[in-house]
C-alpha cells in the first residue's frame, strides 16, 4: 500500500517522537488485538524504547505495548507535531 | 490438608460457592492486570474455590461474600480479557458467562467491571460491550491513588454518569474504597436473583452482532473509542505521567545487553529453585509417604485390600504427590515474576527466540514450567492468543525435561555411564549426559514446533502484542492464595488420574491369582503384557522386564524405578540402589541403556499429561496424535542408539 505524503511506518519513527496513527495495514485476525487495546486511527503513539532485539515498545494512553517490528512496519502514522494540550 | 483451606471456620463454609445455589451471582470482569483477582481476593478472602467450566478448562473462580441482612452472594472471577470477541478460550468463556449461556452456571445478576485508572482510555474499551448486557453494573476505577500520585486526575462521578454505570474508586491492593463495592453487592443481594431473562440477553447480543456486521471492524472500534474519549474528556481525565520507577527499571530490564543477561539469570534462578531448593521438601514428602505407607502396612491385616492400599494406591499416588513441593516453588517464583510485572518483559525478550520456531513470547512461561511438570505448564498456555499457537505450544511442552524423568535418568546414568572428566574438573561424563538429555528434549520441542507450524497448525504469521504493566511489589496475600489454588488444582487433577492408573496396574499385578495369592510378577497380567510386547521392543535391546517397566511407567515416568526393583526382587529400590544398578547392568548393554534414556526423553509416559491434553483440546485427537508421535520418536531414537552403540 502506498504511503501518502507525510506518512511513514511506525517502525521508522525515531524514539520519543509522538505520532498519530493513520491506518493499520493488517489482516483482520492481527488487527483485533490492537483495536481492543485502543490502537485506532487517530490515536497518538510514541515509541519509547526498543526491546533488546529491536522490537518497538510504544506508549499509548499511558499503556506500554510491545509490538513486533514487522507489525510496526504495517502501521501507517503521521507526524503529530507538538501536542497542544 | 485441603480441609483446612476451605474456610476460616465460619458457618458459610458448608454451602459456600455452590454454583447451583440460588444466591444472587455477581461476575467480576476486567482486562488483565487491572487488579481483578486482587479485588476478588479482598472481597471473598479464603471463601473461594476453583473449578473448571464444563467442557473447557478455563478456571472458574468462585467465592462467597456475606451480605449483612441479605445472606450470601456468589462472586465469580472471570479470566482477564481485553474484549468479548471469542479469540481466546478465556474470552469465549467470559462472553458466555456474561450472557448466561454457559451450561451449569446461572446468568449473573450483576457485574463488577474493574479497570486500571492509570490506563483509563484503553481499559474502558471493554466497558461498552459489558454495559450493553443490561445488567446492574458497578465500574470500579482501581489504582485511583496511583493515578493521582503520577499527576493524573479524573472526576469519577462524571465518568459514571457519562457511561451510565455506578462507580467506585479503589485501591484493591491496599483494600481501600471497598465500601462502595460492598454497597453495590448489598443492592444486588437486596434485589435477589433476577428472574430468568430468556429474551433480553439474546436480543442485546444480536443487536450488537448486527452492529458489528454492519460496520467494518475498524470503524466499529473507532466509534466506540470516540464515545470513550468524549466521556473521559467530560470527566476531565488527565492521564498520569509515566511512572519513573517503571521507566528506570525498563531501562535496565529491556537494555540491549543487560536485558538478555537478566533474563538468563532469572531462568537460571527458577531452575536452581526447582532443582535444588525443592529437594529437601521433596525428601520430606517422600519420607512422610514412605513412613505412613509402612505404618499402614504394619497396621492393616495381611489382605488384598492392604496390598491395594499400600502397594497400589499409596505408592502410586505418592510417586506424584512428591512433586508438589517442586510445583509450589515453581509457582512461587512464577507468581513473583508475574505480579511484579517482569513476566511481560520476559515474554518480550523470549518472543524473538520463540518466533524462530513459529511460536510466540507468551509460550515462554508454559515451556519454562514444563521443566517442573507438564500438567501445570499445559494449563499455563491458555494465555497464548492464537488457538493454533496454543495447540503447538502444548503439543511440544511434554518434551521439556520434567522432573519425573530425573529419577529414571539418575538410575540409568549411575548404572551405565562411568564418571570421567569431560571439561577438566568442571563437568564429568555423567553431568554431560544429563545435560545432553535436557538438550535433546529441547531440540525435539523446537523441531516439532517447527514441523507443526508448517503442517497441521500452519497459520498466518503469528502475532504478538503484549502490554507491559507498571512494576509493582507482589503481595504475600495474592501469592499465598495463588499457591493454595495451584496445589489444589494439581492434587485434584493429577490425583484422580493417578489413582485410577495405580489401581489398574495393581490389579494387573494381582491376576491371575495362584492359590489365592498374587502371582510372581512375571506370571501376572502385567508380566504377560511385558512379554507380549517383548518382540516389539527387542530391536531396542529391551527385554520383557523393561517392557513391564515401560507399561507401568505410563502412570508416571519414575514408577519404572520401583517396578524394576520389584521385578529384580530388590527391596526398597530407588535410583541410587546399587543392587538394582548391577541387575540392570546384567540385562542391558550400553546401547540399550542409552536407548532407554532417549526413550524416556521423548515418550509421553504420563497419563496425567494425556488427560490434561484431552481436557485442554476438548477432543481425543490431539492427545492421541501427541502420544503416537512422541512414542514414534522415542522408538526411533532408542532403535538408533541400540543399533549404533
Amino acid at each position: 500500500m502506498a504511503v501518502g505524503s507525510g506518512e511513514l511506518s511506525l517502525a521508522d519513527v525515531p524514539l520519543q517522537e509522538e505520532v498519530e496513527l493513520v491506518r493499520l495495514d493488517l489482516p483482520d485476525h492481527q488487527l483485533e488485538p490492537l483495536l481492543e487495546r485502543g490502537m485506532l486511527p487517530g490515536c497518538r503513539l510514541c515509541p519509547v524504547r526498543l526491546s533488546p532485539f529491536g522490537d518497538p515498545i510504544v506508549m499509548l494512553d499511558g499503556t506500554l505495548l510491545a509490538l513486533r517490528r514487522e507489525m510496526a512496519g504495517c502501521l501507517c502514522v503521521r507526524r503529530a507535531g507538538p501536542q497542544v494540550d | 490438608m485441603i480441609k483446612t483451606w476451605s474456610g476460616r471456620g465460619s458457618a458459610a463454609v458448608a454451602t459456600e460457592s455452590d454454583p447451583t445455589s440460588s444466591a444472587p451471582l455477581v461476575a467480576l470482569v476486567g482486562p488483565p492486570n487491572s487488579g481483578k483477582s486482587t479485588l476478588f481476593n479482598q472481597l471473598t478472602g479464603l471463601h473461594q474455590k476453583v473449578a473448571n467450566y464444563p467442557g473447557v478448562t478455563v478456571e472458574k473462580r468462585f467465592g462467597t461474600v456475606s451480605i449483612p441482612g441479605h445472606g450470601q452472594l456468589d462472586l465469580v472471577d472471570l479470566p482477564g480479557v481485553n474484549g468479548l470477541s471469542p479469540r481466546t478460550l478465556d474470552e469465549k468463556v467470559t462472553r458466555d458467562v456474561l450472557q448466561g449461556r454457559l451450561p451449569g452456571l446461572r446468568p449473573p445478576d450483576g457485574l463488577i467491571m474493574i479497570v486500571d485508572s492509570t490506563r483509563l482510555e484503553t481499559q474502558l474499551m471493554m466497558v461498552e460491550p459489558v454495559l450493553e448486557l443490561g445488567l446492574p453494573t458497578l465500574l470500579v476505577l482501581n489504582m485511583a491513588d496511583e493515578l493521582e500520585k503520577r499527576g493524573g486526575s479524573l472526576r469519577a462521578d462524571v465518568i459514571g454518569a457519562e457511561l451510565g454505570a455506578e462507580v467506585a474508586r479503589t485501591n484493591a491492593k491496599a483494600g481501600l474504597g471497598l465500601d462502595a463495592v460492598h454497597e453495590f453487592l448489598a443492592s444486588v443481594a437486596a434485589q435477589g436473583p433476577r428472574p430468568p431473562r430468556s429474551g433480553s440477553v439474546e436480543r442485546g447480543t444480536s443487536a450488537r452482532a448486527e452492529k458489528a456486521v454492519a460496520l467494518p471492524v475498524v470503524d466499529a472500534f473507532a466509534a466506540r473509542r470516540q464515545r470513550i474519549r468524549a466521556a473521559a474528556s467530560k470527566a476531565e481525565f488527565v492521564p498520569p505521567g509515566p511512572s519513573t520507577l517503571s521507566r528506570r527499571l525498563d531501562g535496565v530490564v529491556l537494555h540491549r545487553v543487560w536485558g538478555p543477561l537478566i533474563f538468563l539469570a532469572v531462568v537460571a534462578l527458577v531452575f536452581q529453585a526447582i532443582f535444588t531448593w525443592a529437594v529437601p521438601f521433596m525428601d520430606g514428602v517422600d519420607f512422610l509417604i514412605t513412613t505412613s505407607g509402612e505404618w499402614l502396612g504394619a497396621t492393616l491385616p495381611n489382605s488384598w485390600y492392604r496390598s491395594l492400599l499400600v502397594d497400589g494406591i499409596w505408592s502410586g499416588v505418592g510417586s506424584v504427590v512428591i512433586f508438589l513441593p517442586q510445583i509450589l516453588i515453581l509457582f512461587l517464583f512464577l507468581g513473583l515474576l508475574e505480579d511484579s510485572g517482569y513476566m511481560a518483559r520476559a515474554a518480550v525478550i523470549a518472543d524473538r527466540m520463540m518466533e524462530r520456531v513459529g511460536l510466540q513470547g507468551r509460550a515462554f512461561l508454559p515451556l519454562l514450567s514444563g521443566y517442573a511438570c507438564a500438567v501445570p505448564a499445559i494449563l499455563a498456555a491458555r494465555t497464548v492468543e492464537n488457538e493454533r499457537d496454543r495447540l503447538a505450544t502444548i503439543f511440544v511442552t511434554p518434551f521439556m525435561t520434567c522432573s519425573a524423568r530425573l529419577p529414571v535418568y539418575a538410575l540409568l546414568i549411575a548404572a551405565f555411564i562411568p564418571e570421567q572428566p569431560v571439561l577438566g574438573p568442571l563437568m564429568g561424563t555423567r553431568a554431560a549426559t544429563l545435560l545432553g538429555l535436557y538438550a535433546l528434549g529441547a531440540l525435539a520441542a523446537v523441531f516439532t514446533a517447527f514441523l507443526l507450524k508448517r503442517t497441521l497448525l500452519r497459520s498466518h504469521r503469528t502475532t504478538f502484542v503484549m502490554e507491559l504493566p507498571s512494576y509493582r511489589v507482589p503481595t504475600l496475600r495474592s501469592i499465598g492464595i495463588r499457591l493454595l489454588d495451584r496445589s489444589r488444582v494439581f492434587l485434584r487433577r493429577v490425583g484422580r488420574i493417578i489413582m485410577t492408573v495405580a489401581i489398574v496396574l495393581w490389579v494387573l499385578t494381582q491376576v491371575p491369582m495362584v492359590d489365592g495369592e498374587a502371582p510372581p510378577i512375571q506370571d501376572s497380567a502385567l508380566g504377560t503384557a511385558g512379554q507380549l510386547i517383548e518382540p516389539v521392543i527387542e530391536p531396542l535391546g529391551f527385554d520383557w522386564r523393561v517392557g513391564i517397566g515401560l507399561i507401568s511407567s505410563l502412570a508416571a515416568r519414575e514408577v519404572i524405578v520401583g517396578t524394576l526393583g520389584t521385578i529384580y526382587g530388590v527391596e526398597d529400590a530407588d535410583e541410587g540402589s546399587m543392587e538394582l544398578q548391577s541387575a540392570l547392568q546384567r540385562d542391558l548393554d550400553l546401547g540399550a541403556a542409552v536407548g532407554l534414556l532417549i526413550f524416556f526423553a521423548f515418550a509421553l509416559q504420563c497419563m496425567s499429561t494425556v488427560a490434561v491434553m484431552r481436557r485442554e483440546t476438548a477432543s481425543w485427537r490431539w492427545p492421541i496424535l501427541q502420544f503416537g508421535y512422541m512414542l514414534f520418536l522415542a522408538y526411533l531414537g532408542a532403535f538408533a542408539a541400540n543399533a549404533l552403540i
